[in-house]
């Protein structure tokens, strides 16, 4: 009879049940660009309940590691942003 | 020639009558500079986020026309000249999304009642 060894096959999902201290950390953080892609909303000075979504309380611009928004997409965040600010919206 | 947004606000304790002659003087302007008007949004009354010259509100005019570079110059030596602005702002665009209204004015009428 055939035993299975799955439990040495799958991949470790969290960092803390590695085997050995030199095995990859599989459990990456990863996360698609909510502004890039078919369906997604424009980025817009007018569109200001969009642009709310990527300031902080002290209306800082997000970084884009934290909301894993596109290296393109963050460029065109950063000068919506400053147009919405001169106008008063933010 | 190109596509441009422009939006002016006014001060706040302007009457009716002040605000539909800056609305209309600046349709004035890029029509006489060979310009042609697509839309005009009017915003209302709206809330600033910050204090701007010691002003609370304004009343925000949109502008979606086509233009050359002459208009340009034109609309924005005036409105620096122009007492009852606050700020304006122009923004070149290659095709202009005229169907989308992101911001509605509020019917103040309504809100009293």
């Amino acid at each position: 009879m055939k035993r299975k060894n799955n439990k040495f096959n799958k991949r470790p999902q969290n960092p803390l049940n590695k085997l050995s201290l030199f095995q990859k950390n599989d459990s990456r953080f990863s996360k698609k660009c909510p502004l890039s892609g078919k369906d997604a909303p424009t980025v817009d000075y007018k569109n200001i309940k969009l642009l709310k979504r990527y300031i902080s309380d002290t209306d800082k611009i997000m970084p884009s590691r934290i909301t894993s928004v596109s290296q393109n997409k963050q460029r065109k965040l950063t000068s919506e942003i400053k147009k919405a600010k001169i106008l008063g919206f933010i | 020639m190109n596509f441009y947004e422009h939006t002016l606000i006014a001060k706040q304790d302007l009457s009716t009558p002040e605000l539909e002659n800056i609305e209309k003087k600046y349709t004035d302007i890029i029509t006489k500079t060979a310009g042609k008007v697509i839309k005009v949004e009017k915003w209302g009354l709206m809330n600033f986020a910050k204090k701007i010259k010691a002003y609370n509100k304004g009343f925000y005019i949109h502008y979606k026309f086509e233009a050359e570079n002459k208009t340009l110059e034109e609309i924005k030596r005036k409105s620096v000249i122009d007492n009852s602005l606050l700020r304006h702002l122009t923004v070149k665009y290659k095709k202009l999304d005229v169907e989308t209204e992101y911001i509605k004015e509020k019917d103040i009428n309504e809100k009293k009642k």
